[in-house]
């Protein structure tokens, strides 16, 4: 809750108890004649009513700008440091964390995995230099698979125009880590 | 007439809108069935051949894209070979 906030929706509870303050004795009139009909009903209202005068009878507007000024300027300080506060704004946050930092090993790694997982790939001839057509022996079809795999492995979108420059595992290691930004 | 390229971007695209699939079956048979295709089409050498193969591929990608949302609208529970392994050896 904002600073102004707070100033606001005290102001507002101000004004509604000075009407009800005049509400109240009109229904204590009213409620002289009903009290027979419905007791119960009526005499819950009026302690409820009787609550809220004698509160608001008893301060004053200094006394409640007072308390105002109190309960803002306990929002006003830098909530850093509460931890209780607002332990769920924190956690909130915690969750859209991003993802592990990644390095160029990782996605040599990663990259070779999902090659050796694909089973148009002989493991043993497979390496960073090697061309997927003229030496794995792939067609342009297993190519666009092999994109794809990698678009799900490291979660983003390669365009056409990209995908048909990446011949080799190595200039998708290079892509991908100009994609995310890894420079090492 | 038909390029190179146009096939090999309706071929990605069929596959991308095929895993979208709620339904293991059709899923499996649709990627399936655009992969073997494909490769089956892929000696095609007449040019009329190629373009109402293609005019054939870019219907069933409509099909599929209906297909996909009509799905979403009556999802049933996940079979049991959908089911991600956990690693709790209880479970299995």
């Amino acid at each position: 809750m904002s600073f102004t906030q707070v100033a606001r929706s005290c102001g507002r509870f101000a004004a509604a108890l000075t009407t009800v303050r005049i509400a109240s004795v009109a229904v204590q009139t009213q409620s002289r004649m009903l009290h027979r009909i419905a007791v119960p009903a009526i005499g819950a209202q009026l302690t409820q009513f009787f609550t809220v005068r004698n509160y608001s009878v008893r301060n004053t507007m200094e006394e409640i700008e007072h308390r105002v000024l109190k309960v803002v300027s306990a929002y006003d300080k830098v909530t850093a440091d509460k931890e209780s506060r607002c332990r769920w704004q924190t956690q909130s946050v915690r969750s859209y964390s991003a993802k592990p930092p990644l390095s160029l090993k990782l996605i040599n790694e990663r990259v070779l995995l999902v090659l050796k997982l694909y089973d148009k790939i002989d493991p043993s001839k497979l390496n960073v230099n090697s061309h997927f057509i003229n030496d794995l022996g792939l067609d342009s079809l297993d190519h666009v698979e092999v994109i794809m795999a990698m678009e799900d492995e490291f979660g983003f979108e390669i365009p056409d125009s990209d995908a048909e420059k990446l011949l080799k595992p190595a200039d998708i290691i290079k892509y991908v880590a100009d994609k995310e930004d890894v420079y090492e | 007439m038909s390029t190179r390229r146009q096939a090999i971007t309706l071929y990605r695209n069929l596959l991308r809108e095929s895993e979208k699939l709620p339904s293991y079956n059709f899923r499996m048979y649709a990627a399936r069935k655009i992969r073997d295709t494909f490769r089956a089409n892929k000696v095609l050498k007449d040019f009329n051949e190629i373009d109402r193969q293609m005019a054939s591929a870019k219907e069933n990608l409509e099909l599929i894209r209906r297909q996909v949302i009509i799905g979403h609208l009556y999802t049933t529970d996940k079979l049991v070979i959908e089911q991600k392994k956990t690693l709790r050896p209880s479970d299995d």
